[in-house]
């Protein structure tokens, strides 16, 4: 039978299903009747959640940031083939 | 350029300095490296100097990258160092999290997971999702939003961080409880009634 240090160190790779079966099997009997290390499971679970709702939200470039890179990148050419840098107007 | 030249020759031709091949990794990889950087530094102003740090960093290395890992690996590691030494830069002085968040044996939480995501998101929950990332030290943020955001693998993680995957889920599982421990104080406050002010009508 594990222990709740046990169950708590473990409780990341039983999220991820990282472990041998037999350890998932003590894992689950034990949060299954344990209310202290079930609310921890539960509640690390629900972050987990809410950090992949996030995830599916996709980052936009700001406008003009694709057209600032390449700039930046054309001055870095023009450095590496020696030419002097343009001047500011 | 056809979506069937792969990033690796795409890499061969750009090492021969040709420069609609290195147009073309940017088109790919630009976007997902700004995003990577903006969850890691989480301002669009720093994200986007990450962004073109991390490719001004990739031309002047082509030619030596040797192809020992996939060039999307390579990409995401100079993001990730890049953000890293921005987030150090930033960075006020920090409590070990060695030092947190260490318990034998479980403690009573507030029970704040029933319902659908959907129902619980809101602004100020976001906030406070970001504001718990942000209290992580920068080595336990990257492993937390590399593999619980942007859904990579533990092996994926440990190669881009130059990691073993054994010290990414050390790193991870602490990173987890500091951020659910954040957020279990949120629904606690936010579960108790608000306070009246004197005076107030």
């Amino acid at each position: 039978m594990l222990t709740c240090k046990e169950v708590l160190e473990s409780l990341s790779d039983y999220l991820d299903a990282d472990m041998k079966e037999d350890i998932v099997n003590e894992m689950k009997k034990h949060i299954g009747s344990c209310s202290d290390c079930r609310a921890e499971f539960d509640t690390l679970t629900m972050t987990l959640k809410l950090y992949k709702h996030e995830a599916g939200e996709v980052k936009v470039m700001p406008v003009g940031c694709h057209d600032r890179l390449v700039k930046v990148l054309e001055l870095e050419k023009l450095r590496s083939k020696g030419a002097p840098p343009p001047k500011m107007v | 350029m056809p979506a069937a030249v792969t990033d690796e020759e795409l890499v061969r031709r750009s090492k021969e300095d040709d420069e609609r091949a290195f147009g073309e990794l940017i088109s790919r990889y630009e976007s997902k490296v700004y995003s990577l950087a903006l969850r890691m530094v989480r301002n669009p102003e720093d994200a986007e100097d990450v962004l073109q740090d991390t490719f001004l960093r990739a031309y002047r290395g082509i030619k030596s990258f040797q192809g020992a890992s996939t060039f999307s690996t390579w990409i995401y590691r100079i993001t990730a160092n890049s953000a890293l030494m921005r987030l150090r830069k930033k960075q006020l002085p920090t409590i070990s999290i060695e030092d947190q968040d260490e318990r034998e044996t479980p403690v009573n939480i507030a029970d704040w997971t029933p319902g659908p995501v959907e129902q619980l998101m809101t602004q100020e929950l976001q906030q406070e999702m970001d504001a718990a990332i942000e209290s992580l030290p920068p080595e336990f943020q990257q492993v937390f939003i590399l593999r619980d955001v942007e859904e990579r693998s533990n092996a994926e993680v440990a190669e881009i961080l130059d990691l073993s995957v054994a010290a990414v889920k050390s790193r991870l599982h602490r990173a987890r409880l500091k951020v659910r421990n954040r957020l279990a104080g949120y629904f606690s406050d936010s579960a108790k009634p608000k306070r009246r002010i004197m005076g107030a009508h």
